[in-house]
């Protein structure tokens, strides 16, 4: 056996927040491919970012070819032949596949102009030891996700690099391209070069990884030889047994009561024919993974993106205009995933955060009430116990959690009788989600209906009444909690197993 | 428990620069007034406080306009207002012919073509998608060349003795633009703090995305605050052309971006959302103050541009200093 290149000892490293990684050990050998899985928010990224020099670790060490060594850039990791190929391609659209391989390295004639024929020849000699055919005059917005990828893994051999990683490859390729990826991380492997596979799709590693290293909640679970175990094995230490979390009580629904309703609801390379109801005081799970459509399926009922085909029914009522204003007087709040981008305004102050979606009903002609507003602000910050020097401060300055309380906050002010929760709990800590839980709980047995996307599995179990799983912008099932299993809808995530029965209450 | 300490530990001094941010423009006029004092004897003769004043008057008006304008965010600014200040003055001057009758009737077409220049610059930009620098970059060549065709080159006419009353007067010892600026600022300040509006044009220039997803109308908000500007332009035109008493082409040169400067130098950001009138009318005072003090000094009229950009440099790298660390 080969030794190890790299070595990772007890790495630890911690987001305001969150710990995203405990004392995670990790190695990988010469002429390996080594996977490394975990769902989402496993701390796989942020592992290898570390290695790729992007963070730098609070502690651990890290053994580069039997050298202590701590990168303090992405640079100085590529001189040490470390590459990294994330899901969003470094290269520039308008310049062709030779100066995109040899970006800011382009051979030189004197006075500092390109040398052209020298980069077509070097470009050409990596893609044929690549064994890719690509017209290396094309611009690289000609090509198509998979060519590009090629040009990506290109690259990385033209900087010497004996360390690749790829993080979540599968993600933007599939079918046939997946197949020649394959092919050429093999040829990589025979030429003695160390792979590092990043993936949550558990039939690849078996295609392709020698070993898989096993990440969950920032924990290192296990390394494995793929040769070793089966698949439910790997998927089981994927999924482990959550940390004690406890979710709220559930309570028998009296009579169902439909608040929504969507019937064949389709969007052009989103959605693809999707029926399903919520009832009054019923939380229901979106299960599925990244890019299956959930998270466009939530703007699509609210009214933030369009849909070409279907019906969707409010309160009996077909929708006809839906727009995000509409959505808000007939009472559908929308938390999104990214609290960053679109779930708060920074810069004003909490009280003009919590009531962005009712101004309707704080003004007066058109003057804001001042101290109505005072009065709401100081009530939701006692109702959802947000922790604040005063409803004044900037939302900026509060803790991700807190921020996110707002953001319920906010909605809940309107009249609610819809609300559609995007990973509501991620990146927040412990503690804050048994709070939001017991909240939207709390809001269920109030009568609001809930939609909840999620990608944490044991929260999709624990707090839904009814279980969708989505994949690929289809339903493949409803599930209900008391049967479902981890393991059983990852199954349907992954589009492995689909139960024909429609969602129907 | 780590995370939280060091968290704790950082807090503090975001509260500072927080301040700094906030008040550093008051006190950088503070400095230039003392500064200014002790320099030229004459700068705080009243005469010379009333001038500074009157002369803010016209920019103070175009840069509370311009101010809406660059809150919204997006890159929002209006670089268009100096050729409708140029432009109402010529109507005003060859319609009225120094008629007192005349002066409401005109006044309200100078006004409409403001408003009408704004509704084009804020519907170019919201629904053709066009940069508002771009934008209104070509209406500023457009109303320049309607109004070179409208005075064929040769601006006429007068102003009626009201609009002078008005840009010159005093009433008690008081001129009369400052307190007409005075009224504008106050009424601003009630749109910005206490409207819906207001707070939906700090919500959208803070986060348009998340704006939206409260369902406000953002193509119609962005569109009123360009018509703002370009009211609130129509008005300091009338203003200065009064206070300069002459029909010319250019009444209001360089007010685009003296507006700007006085805008940004008053703590508004350009990304949006951040900053506000009472700033903005500071950078106006400071503007206007470097303009007296070089002039005070006997310096070449020349130094008043290189010293003026020597200022917006300063005070706009000193809120970059301040910001840089913040997420």
């Amino acid at each position: 056996m080969s030794k190890n290149i790299v070595e990772m000892h007890q790495i630890t490293k911690a987001f305001p927040g969150v710990l995203a990684l405990d004392s995670v050990d990790f190695n990988c050998m010469q002429g390996e491919v080594h996977a490394l899985v975990g769902e989402n928010g496993a701390g796989k990224s942020t592992l290898m970012k570390i290695l790729a020099g992007a963070y730098r670790p609070d502690s651990g060490r890290i053994i580069l070819r039997g050298n202590d060594i701590a990168f303090h850039s992405p640079r100085e990791a590529q001189r040490h032949g470390i590459s990294i190929i994330y899901q969003e391609f470094n290269l520039i659209p308008d310049l062709s596949v030779a100066e995109n391989i040899f970006l800011g390295r382009e051979p030189q004639k004197r006075m500092g102009f390109i040398d052209n024929t020298s980069l077509s020849e070097k470009a050409q000699s990596l893609l044929e030891d690549l064994g890719v055919a690509i017209d290396l005059g094309m611009r690289v917005s000609e090509l198509g996700v998979a060519q590009q990828q090629m040009i990506e893994i290109a690259k990385a051999l033209s900087l010497n690099a004996d360390i690749i990683m790829m993080d979540e490859p599968s993600a933007v390729v599939s079918g046939k391209e997946l197949e020649s990826l394959f092919r050429i991380i093999r040829t990589l492997k025979a030429n003695k070069k160390a792979i590092i596979y990043i993936s949550h799709r558990i039939d690849e590693i078996f295609q392709i990884a020698d070993r898989a290293t096993v990440l969950k909640d920032g924990k290192l679970v296990g390394t494995v030889q793929t040769s070793d175990v089966d698949k439910p094995k790997v998927v089981s230490m994927m999924v482990g047994r959550s940390l004690s979390e406890t979710f709220p009580q559930r309570k028998k629904l009296k009579q169902k009561q439909e608040v929504l309703a969507l019937k064949n609801v389709s969007r052009e390379g989103f959605l693809k024919d999707i029926s399903f109801n919520v009832h009054k005081g019923e939380i229901l799970g979106i299960a599925g993974l990244v890019g299956a459509g959930r998270s466009e399926l939530a703007r699509a009922i609210f009214g933030a993106d369009p849909i070409d085909m279907g019906e969707i029914i409010l309160k009996e009522k077909i929708i006809k205009k839906s727009s995000p204003k509409n959505s808000i007087v007939s009472g559908i709040g929308f938390v999104t995933e990214n609290r960053a981008h679109d779930g708060l305004i920074h810069s004003l102050s909490l009280r003009k955060n919590l009531t962005l979606a009712i101004l309707e009903r704080v003004k007066k002609w058109f003057y804001i009430r001042d101290r109505y507003e005072k009065e709401i602000s100081k009530q939701s910050v006692d109702q959802f116990k947000i922790i604040t020097p005063s409803i004044e401060q900037e939302v900026r300055y509060l803790s991700g959690g807190n921020q996110q309380k707002v953001i319920l906050a906010k909605w809940i002010n309107i009249n609610l009788s819809l609300l559609i929760l995007d990973e509501p709990t991620r990146g927040i800590d412990v503690g804050t989600k048994s709070e939001v839980y017991t909240l939207m709980r709390r809001l269920a047995d109030q009568g609001t209906a809930i939609i909840m996307i999620s990608s944490e599995l044991p929260e999709i179990i624990g707090m839904s009444d009814r279980i969708l799983v989505m994949h690929d912008g289809e339903i493949m099932g409803v599930v209900s909690p008391d049967k479902a299993t981890e393991e059983g809808i990852l199954m349907m995530a992954t589009g492995q197993k689909r139960t024909i029965n429609k969602a129907e209450g | 428990m780590q995370v939280a300490v060091s968290k704790r530990l950082q807090r503090s001094p975001q509260h500072i620069r927080s301040l700094f941010e906030r008040f550093g423009i008051y006190i950088f006029l503070a400095i230039l007034i003392v500064t200014a004092s002790l320099v030229s004897p004459n700068f705080l003769k009243p005469q010379n406080l009333k001038d500074i004043l009157n002369q803010s008057a016209a920019l103070g008006m175009v840069a509370i306009g311009q101010t809406f304008v660059i809150l919204i965010g997006g890159g929002g600014l209006d670089l268009s207002v100096a050729s409708v200040m140029s432009t109402v003055a010529v109507i005003m001057a060859h319609n009225t012919e120094g008629q007192n009758s005349l002066f409401i009737p005109v006044m309200g077409v100078c006004l409409l073509f403001g408003i009408i220049v704004g509704f084009i610059n804020g519907t170019l930009i919201t629904k053709r998608k066009v940069q508002p620098f771009m934008a209104t970059l070509g209406m500023m060549i457009i109303v320049q060349g309607i109004r070179f065709l409208y005075t064929k080159g040769m601006p006429k006419g007068e102003f009626p003795p009201i609009q002078r009353y008005l840009a010159t007067g005093d009433i008690g010892s008081v001129p009369t633009s400052i307190i007409s600026l005075a009224v504008m600022v106050i009424i601003a300040l009630f749109v910005l703090r206490k409207t819906t509006f207001g707070r939906k044009v700090y919500a959208i220039g803070g986060n348009v995305n998340t704006a939206r997803l409260c369902g406000y109308n953002i193509d119609f908000t962005i569109i009123s605050v360009y018509m703002i500007s370009g009211f609130m332009a129509s008005i300091a035109g009338l203003y200065l052309a009064g206070w300069i008493g002459i029909s010319d082409n250019w009444v209001g040169k360089g007010y685009e971006l003296d507006s700007i400067a006085a805008v940004v130098m008053g703590g508004t950001t350009f990304e949006g959302g951040r900053g506000g009138v009472l700033g903005t009318i500071v950078g106006v005072l400071i503007v206007m103050m470097l303009y007296n003090i070089v002039l005070l000094l006997g310096m070449p009229v020349q130094m008043q541009f290189v010293v003026k950009g020597v200022v917006i440099i300063l005070a706009t790298s000193f809120y970059a200093s301040f910001r840089r660390t913040q997420t």
